[in-house]
């Protein structure tokens, strides 16, 4: 069998001079300037900023969210705070870490694997009802889901799934959201020249899917991957109404800590932020993937 | 390349199946077994603290052997709130579900799907609070716990440097009689010091308007009568022109509001036995709060919560035991030492561990003696109606918008009227 | 430094011709099953799980919404059109439209341009990529809780940290709590902290697919970094911006926990100030347990993103599409080329099948 997918790109390297050559060479090997430094800076500050404010309350006592002069170091009891947190027999917080590990998990995988085949089939196949079907699939984002929890609980009590991890897999398994996403990302980063070259060497449409859609995909499909499992692993209200409260999920558990007329926001925040650290691990796996020139890659291997 | 694709493949396919195993393996929550004497697994939905610690459940676990205990408590009343009236008459539950009494005039409508209490037990409570729970049939359907009788926080400190009594009898003295005495009082603070006497005028229309007995609404037909009625006009100019000068402007419950229980933004609060931790918990490095038996217009009440039993359970007959055991008096008195929660039994109101019970961050102040004085002065109980919070909630708006300074208290009063006229 | 345009005809698969026809023959008619039935399979999950999950919530909230519907009891009876009249008669309404396309204009038009922005930066050769690169979705991460905890303590009408900052610089406090475009404000500062960061990295993923050639021969052309961008990323970008403009906007006339999180209350302010559609929504449902006029507020709302999605859509297709001049000559030459290579391709194909043929390198 012939390798699939002949490059158009590296063509023009060949076809530059010689003094262009190596001009390109020093173009690829330039560093951005301060200025993109001092950007990235700014946005950094930003972003962080309201995270570490959290880690001053989260290492703190009870009384420090509402000190005037609380003070810009981190305070000694973070730990105190955390081992309080995950030690808490209400909070339940190590069955409630491994069902969300577990439910995210599961969510995220599924939703990008269907997302990427579906998104395939809307960018780069032509089939009778495709742009309509697509439509729809929009469509179904633009209705406000406050009210779905109802008709989702009385159809899950009716099945008898209530209390169960996978009354708020099922629901989640798909999404509208991935689909749209991977089709606009596939339409535009998947050239139609790659899956002729293909067909004309004989492959199957999903061979065809496996050898040029799949690696295609994968800073879009990783970073849909990633959201995913943190909207998963952050939701609160469907987990709430639907599991036990010997079952729960992180956040369903750590609400616990906000139950009582004076809130201890100390423990409260050391426990969002044990529940951030996995998101944070899952993060430098996912950016990884954030690689560019994905197509050449794929062609050369 | 194409390997590396078909093994992700792969991958996914093999998350996929062990997640389809996963599901069928996870084996659903406890049926509890049914009633009769086999072994029972009631569970308890409780919110905030009710006091019920694992310690007090053994009790009753120990005496009744078939009885397992399972207490289940959620984040915020908010949350169990929409909880219980989501699964209200289907499935999921609990065999015991609390409710706060301001959930009531909704749970009232599906009286029907509550157990009712036994009526030799009715006795057991303070009248307001069995009135406010009984349904149009007669039927009690909820199994009284705590009640929040008011009294008047105050700030000695404050009180101190504006020339007024420090001592809380004297305080009580000075506030002893109705809301013009209290505003009196504000005015004087006010000419010393020149800063706010109270937190809201929201919180004070709070305490006037639960003196009102059918303030909204009329009780044999349901009719709205809130913008007709002149005690409510009188409340509210009242308040506000209060407000003007004595108010902190500071909505109950916000950052800023909260903040002002300790940087003294604020002088007095109407205050129930709940509160106590609340601004303990705020301010701890204040030393000058203190607590007057003392309340405008008598006796306020703020708050309290009610255990119902879902007449569709598995255990209806086991649950209603563990209610009846864990609103008795002496239950609730040792719910009291764990977690403050103030009796609504008249038996243990005469009971020695509260009348004896002080609370150091308030001065010592004998807050069990002070809250039962409080709890008994309170005479009315007022009607409360399908529409009762929509409105109320709209009058607390109201009562915002003008100490926010959008609106003047008249044009803030016509869009009131105008709101709850659509309502009717 | 053979120009490989030239194409020597000798290569033309004559041999590999005599075997090939059986072989086309059997692969065409599967091919053309599967060309013709994937794509129904392919989206066939989704679908499917849809309409298990997805299609009976919508189907309850549309039937309900024409139905006085008691939650409880999970019944009612029909009263027509009674839920939208009562909506659209409602002075509430209008002023909960008004702050909700204020909240999303304030917000999403911001967020939008700086997304393109930060990617653009991220998209370059800087150390430490995923650093950068992943630091900027630690917003999206934090939980509710703490996200309203930080905001409410910043933007606190008396003590907050805003305005104490402002009083010290001695300028006036602003009413955050009380003035409804200081709350816009201050909402649409909260839905861009935890939004911007997600865009950005959806933009940079589609950044990431435009091959670097361009930029390359682009500079070698002369084109300055800024001419790149305009010419070469954001015509290549269309499908993605397309996707993240409407998404946007559906997301952002559908913004309900900011301005839940807003104040203690969660109504949308005394005055509703900050009261967006949805909030209110919610409040009529889970608030007054009125779940039919809440299911014809939600339809209403979804046709007003119908109506402004679609439009959003069609300025965004007309707008970057005219930015694509340059993009047009290079497409054609990449079509040349790639035709070019097919042909090389299908000559070393014959050329390894038939031993005989000499390389030609």
């Amino acid at each position: 069998m012939t390798a699939v997918t002949p490059a158009p790109v590296p063509v023009i390297d060949r076809d530059l001079p010689a003094r262009g050559r190596r001009r390109t060479r020093a173009v690829r090997g330039s560093r951005p300037g301060w200025f993109v430094y001092a950007a990235l800076g700014a946005v950094l500050l930003a972003s962080v900023f309201p995270f570490y404010w959290s880690l001053l309350i989260g290492s703190g006592d009870a009384s420090t969210v509402r000190d005037p002069n609380m003070s810009w170091i981190p305070g000694g009891n973070f730990l105190a705070n955390a081992a309080a947190v995950m030690g808490d027999p209400a909070v339940n917080f190590w069955p409630a870490l491994m069902n969300s590990v577990i439910s995210s998990g599961i969510i995220a995988a599924s939703v990008v694997f269907f997302s990427t085949l579906a998104g395939w089939a809307f960018a780069k196949l032509t089939f009778r009802g495709g742009p309509w079907l697509l439509l729809f699939v929009v469509g179904t984002m633009a209705v406000p889901m406050q009210l779905g929890v109802v008709p989702l609980y009385i159809l899950f009590s009716e099945l008898g799934w209530t209390g169960q991890l996978g009354a708020i897999i099922v629901p989640a398994l798909t999404s509208a959201f991935g689909v749209f996403w991977m089709t606009q990302y596939l339409r535009q980063a998947v050239p139609d020249e790659l899956i002729e070259a293909a067909r004309v060497d004989g492959a199957t449409s999903f061979r065809t899917f496996l050898t040029v859609g799949v690696p295609a995909a994968r800073p879009a499909a990783a970073m849909l991957g990633l959201f995913t499992f943190v909207s998963a692993w952050n939701n609160f209200f469907w987990p709430f109404i639907v599991l036990d409260r010997q079952n729960p999920t992180l956040p369903v558990a750590l609400s616990l800590l906000q139950s009582n007329y004076f809130v201890d926001y100390s423990k409260v925040l050391a426990g969002v932020l044990l529940s951030t650290i996995p998101l944070l691990v899952l993060f430098v796996f996912a950016g990884k993937q954030l690689v560019s020139g994905i197509m050449q890659g794929a062609v050369k291997g | 390349m194409k390997n590396r694709a078909l093994r992700r493949v792969a991958l996914v396919a093999a998350v996929a199946s062990t997640s389809a195993l996963v599901l069928a393996g996870c084996s659903g929550g406890g049926g509890s077994a049914s009633g009769g004497d086999g072994p029972v697994t009631l569970t308890v939905a409780t919110f905030n603290d009710f006091g019920y610690t694992d310690a007090l459940l053994k009790e009753y676990m120990d005496a009744h052997p078939n009885v397992k205990i399972v207490h289940n408590k959620a984040a915020t009343s908010n949350d169990a709130r929409a909880n219980y009236f989501q699964k209200l008459g289907k499935t999921g539950l609990a065999d015991i579900e609390a409710i706060e009494v301001d959930w009531l005039p909704e749970v009232m409508e599906y009286a029907d799907l509550l157990a009712p209490v036994p009526d030799d037990l009715k006795s057991r409570w303070l009248d307001y609070k069995v009135k406010a729970a009984t349904s149009s049939e007669g039927n009690l359907i909820g199994y009284g716990t705590d009640i929040g009788p008011e009294g008047v926080c105050y700030r000695s400190d404050l009180f101190a440097a504006a020339g007024l009594p420090t001592d809380r009898e004297e305080v009580a003295k000075m506030l002893q009689g109705d809301w013009s005495t209290y505003f009196a009082a504000g005015d004087k603070y006010v000419a010393a010091t020149g800063k706010p006497f109270f937190d809201s005028a929201g919180g004070t229309y709070q305490g006037a308007i639960n003196q009102v007995e059918d303030a909204y609404e009329n009780p044999d037909t349901g009719e709205i009568t809130a913008t007709e009625n002149p005690e409510v006009k009188k409340i509210y100019d009242q308040v506000l022109k209060a407000s003007a000068t004595q108010s902190a402007h500071l909505g109950q419950w916000s950052d800023d509001w909260m903040a002002g229980l300790s940087n003294g933004a604020f002088a007095t609060m109407l205050c129930p036995g709940w509160m106590l931790g609340v601004i303990e918990g705020n301010a701890p490095e204040v030393k000058g709060w203190d607590i007057a038996n003392a309340f405008p217009g008598g006796g306020g009440n703020w708050g309290g919560s009610y255990l119902t039993v879902p007449s569709n359970g598995k255990n209806v007959a086991a649950a209603q035991e563990l209610a009846d055991w864990l609103t008795s008096p002496d239950t609730q008195i040792k719910a009291f030492e764990n977690a403050g929660t103030f009796p609504s039994q008249t038996d243990a109101l005469k009971n020695e561990t509260l009348l004896s019970n002080t609370n150091a961050y308030f001065n010592n102040a004998p807050v069990g003696q002070i809250l039962t004085d409080r709890a008994e002065a309170v005479k009315v109980s007022p009607y409360k109606g399908t529409f009762y919070f929509q409105i109320n909630d709209a009058m607390q708006k109201a009562l915002t918008r003008v100490e926010d300074g959008t609106q003047d208290a008249a044009t803030s009063w016509q869009q009131w009227v105008t709101e709850v006229d659509a309502l009717k | 430094m053979t120009s490989t345009l030239e194409r020597p005809t000798r290569s033309a698969p004559a041999p590999a011709g005599a075997r090939q026809p059986r072989r086309i023959g059997f692969g065409q008619r599967r091919s053309a099953w599967d060309l013709k039935f994937s794509p129904y399979l392919y989206i066939s999950p989704f679908f499917i799980l849809f309409a298990i999950t997805g299609l009976f919530p919508i189907a309850y909230t549309a039937v309900i919404s024409f139905m006085d519907w008691d939650l409880v009891r999970n019944s009612g009876h029909f009263i027509g059109f009674d839920q939208y009249a009562w909506v659209l008669s409602q002075p509430k309404f209008w002023v909960a439209l008004r702050n909700t396309f204020s909240i999303f204009l304030l917000s999403s038009v911001p967020q939008l341009i700086l997304a393109i922005f930060i990617a653009a930066m991220l998209d370059q050769n800087i150390r430490a990529k995923t650093f950068w690169r992943m630091s900027v979705l630690i917003p999206y991460v934090m939980a509710p809780v703490a996200v309203a905890l930080i905001f409410s303590n910043m933007f606190g009408d008396q003590y907050g940290v805003v305005n104490t900052t402002l009083q010290n610089l001695g300028l006036p406090a602003v009413p955050w709590h009380s003035d409804a475009l200081a709350s816009h404000v201050a909402i649409a500062t909260m839905v861009n902290f935890r939004w911007t960061g997600y865009n950005t990295l959806i933009l940079l993923a589609a950044m990431q697919a435009i091959p670097r050639e361009f930029y390359e021969a682009a500079t070698v052309d002369g084109a300055g970094k800024v001419r790149q961008f305009f010419s070469i990323t954001l015509p290549s970008l269309k499908p993605t911006l397309i996707f993240v403009i409407i998404t946007s906007t559906i997301g952002g006339l559908q913004i309900f926990d900011e301005p839940r999180m807003y104040d203690q209350y969660g109504t949308g302010g005394a005055d509703n100030q900050w009261l967006t559609v949805t909030l209110w929504l919610y409040n009529i449902g889970w608030g007054e347990w009125n779940f039919g006029r809440a299911a014809a507020l939600a339809w209403i709302l979804f046709l007003i993103i119908l109506i402004i999605g679609a439009m959003n859509m069609l300025v965004t297709r007309s707008l970057v599409r005219d930015e694509g001049g340059r993009d047009q000559r290079s497409r054609r030459e990449r079509r040349a080329q790639a035709r070019a290579a097919k042909q090389r391709l299908a000559a070393d194909a014959a050329r390894l099948s038939t031993p005989t043929k000499e390389a030609r390198r």
